[in-house]
């Protein structure tokens, strides 16, 4: 008895420990006198301890093994007691007593539960945030510049996968179906950044848009419009309009008072080139075609397909040189590009610029750039013609 | 008298403690404030002519990281296993803690609470298809909790 005085004697200067000595019959046999401000009030000698410590009430027997197992330890951890967290552990004394301990964890659970309360609201935010981004119609993922590092659900459910590694294992590469040159996501994002780029993926045709999150990560929103699109808006082989989306634009276009230069394009000997390679590399000098003019042009500027290897550009230029001097750049650019295959391609530009006259409406505009691009082709082809709008008297010709 | 000790058990943030203090103090706090390792509330009743004191532990709730600690498991007679109704994850759960629960007290009593149902619709809740052991509770406005803890009371004791 006198040893285990001395051992407790040790554990109280800590003044984190206080204690309760119990019997078989788990009554209190004497207790520290710190013990009182975690159990209300005192414990006087032979009260039965559950009264202090309903913890134990439906482990009484386990607890009791104490005295039949001298090894045997029962632990409860942080318990709330008396405006306290203690941890409570109860040790075998010697046959007939064990020791109840009770050390004061207060510091140190506050602290935790500080954290808990964070981790919890973050996870609580977190889950929030995925109901949000997974209720989205649209397909979202975030990628580095290798590879994709989250999904919402619909693009989950669309490339029929389950978790992000489901994801990766099926390489997706997406930037290459934008533009098979692209080397990564960053390059991906330079390309369609406050754009509103197509991309096509299998037989759907999605728009696509980029947001920047950090440096290193990117936000991609995958769009469907493949009914919409093919229906109406966008031509499936190039990915831009179709001229009958493409005038309701020129048309609002016309309502604004900006300047612009409409321009019809056409790809130089397209004939020959089907005739000589076949029809498959015709497509995909149009698809090249396409591409070339819509890195080429601004985000707000506007592209269409006419049919066949013919195209539309509105251009919006304040200034007239400045616009003759773009257009005349996208012609040396085909000019002087590798296209695949046929290697060289070269196209004619039939230009008119918008100005406020009151007769030069979206058909008029049309007939001179048409006109010029007539021009243009008799005069020998790759080059650019320009139509301008007479005026004799009040009366506009074109 | 007799003891009884129950636990209210489910994840973080359905509403545990809360339908403890409107259970025992009839008072509500909407406020959330994460409880840490395990508080006893004591509640005396009168069932069958036997006076019995509940032991109610009010337990952390598990997270993802995070189980239920089975040492506060050990030993109870029965339990209450709560989910947020706008949850769905909290209910999807509800099975694996009643599993791991009556592995420890396979003679235990449990009744389950399908907490918050103050945000549900008449609409929604009509559409909820319940259980005989099974309430939908709400601790803001107090309803179905004080028969969720007797009916619990009441199969313990018979």
């Amino acid at each position: 008895m006198k040893n285990i005085q001395l051992i407790l004697n040790a554990i109280l200067s800590k003044n984190i420990f206080e204690y309760t000595l119990v019997d078989r019959k788990l009554h209190v046999v004497s207790a520290s006198d710190g013990v009182e401000k975690y159990l209300d009030r005192s414990p006087q000698k032979g009260d039965d301890v559950l009264d202090y410590l309903p913890e134990l009430v439906g482990n009484e027997e386990e607890v009791k093994k104490i005295f039949v197992k001298r090894y045997c330890l029962y632990t409860l951890e942080s318990v709330y007691k008396n405006d306290y967290y203690v941890n409570i552990s109860i040790e075998y004394c010697d046959q007939n007593m064990a020791i109840v301990l009770l050390h004061n964890i207060t510091a140190v659970t506050m602290a935790k539960q500080n954290l808990l309360q964070y981790s919890n609201e973050s996870t609580l935010l977190y889950n929030t945030l995925q109901k949000v981004v997974d209720s989205q119609n649209a397909l979202l993922f975030v990628t580095d510049a290798e590879k994709i590092l989250f999904a919402n659900k619909k693009f989950m459910d669309y490339f029929n996968t389950v978790d992000i590694e489901g994801i990766r294992k099926k390489k997706l590469d997406l930037y290459k179906k934008f533009n098979n040159e692209l080397e990564n996501y960053h390059e991906l994002f330079e390309r369609v950044n406050d754009r509103e780029e197509h991309i096509k993926i299998g037989e759907d045709t999605f728009i696509i848009q980029a947001t920047l999150i950090e440096s290193t990560h990117k936000l991609f929103t995958l769009t469907k419009i493949t009914k919409l699109s093919n229906a109406m808006e966008i031509d499936p082989l190039t990915g831009v309009y179709r001229k009958k989306y493409f005038d309701l634009k020129l048309e609002r276009l016309l309502k604004t008072k900006r300047n612009f230069a409409l321009v019809v394009v056409d790809i130089d000997n397209f004939k020959t080139i089907n005739d000589t390679y076949g029809h498959p590399i015709g497509d995909e000098v149009l698809k090249e075609f396409s591409s070339l003019l819509k890195q080429s042009i601004r985000q707000d500027d506007l592209i269409a397909r006419w049919g066949g290897e013919e195209f539309l550009l509105a251009l919006k230029m304040d200034d007239l040189q400045k616009a003759m001097d773009r257009i005349e750049a996208l012609r040396q650019t085909i000019d002087n590009h590798g296209f695949g295959t046929v290697k060289h391609v070269t196209a004619s530009f039939g230009a008119a610029w918008r100005n406020q006259c009151e007769c030069d409406d979206a058909g008029s505009l049309l007939q001179r750039a048409d006109k010029a691009l007539y021009k243009a082709k008799n005069d020998g082809k790759n080059r650019v013609v320009w139509k301008k709008l007479e005026k004799r008297g009040e009366k506009c010709i074109i | 008298m007799i003891r009884k000790k129950i636990l209210l058990l489910g994840d973080f943030n359905v509403g545990k403690t809360s339908l403890i203090r409107r259970y025992i103090d009839n008072t509500f706090d909407d406020r959330y404030l994460t409880t840490i390792g395990v508080k006893i509330s004591k509640k005396i009743l009168e069932l069958h002519g036997l006076e019995c004191e509940l032991l109610i532990w009010d337990v952390e709730g598990a997270t993802p990281r995070k189980s239920i600690a089975s040492s506060y498991m050990k030993g109870a007679s029965g339990a209450i296993f709560v989910c947020d109704v706008g949850r769905s994850e909290t209910m999807e759960s509800l099975d694996e803690h009643i599993k791991t629960f009556l592995a420890l007290n396979p003679n235990a009593h449990y009744v389950i609470a399908y907490n918050k149902s103050d945000l549900l619709s008449v609409q929604q809740k009509e559409a909820l298809e319940l259980s005989g052991n099974t309430f939908l509770t709400s601790a803001k406005n107090a309803s179905n909790v004080e028969i969720l803890f007797t009916t619990l009371a009441k199969e313990m004791l018979l």
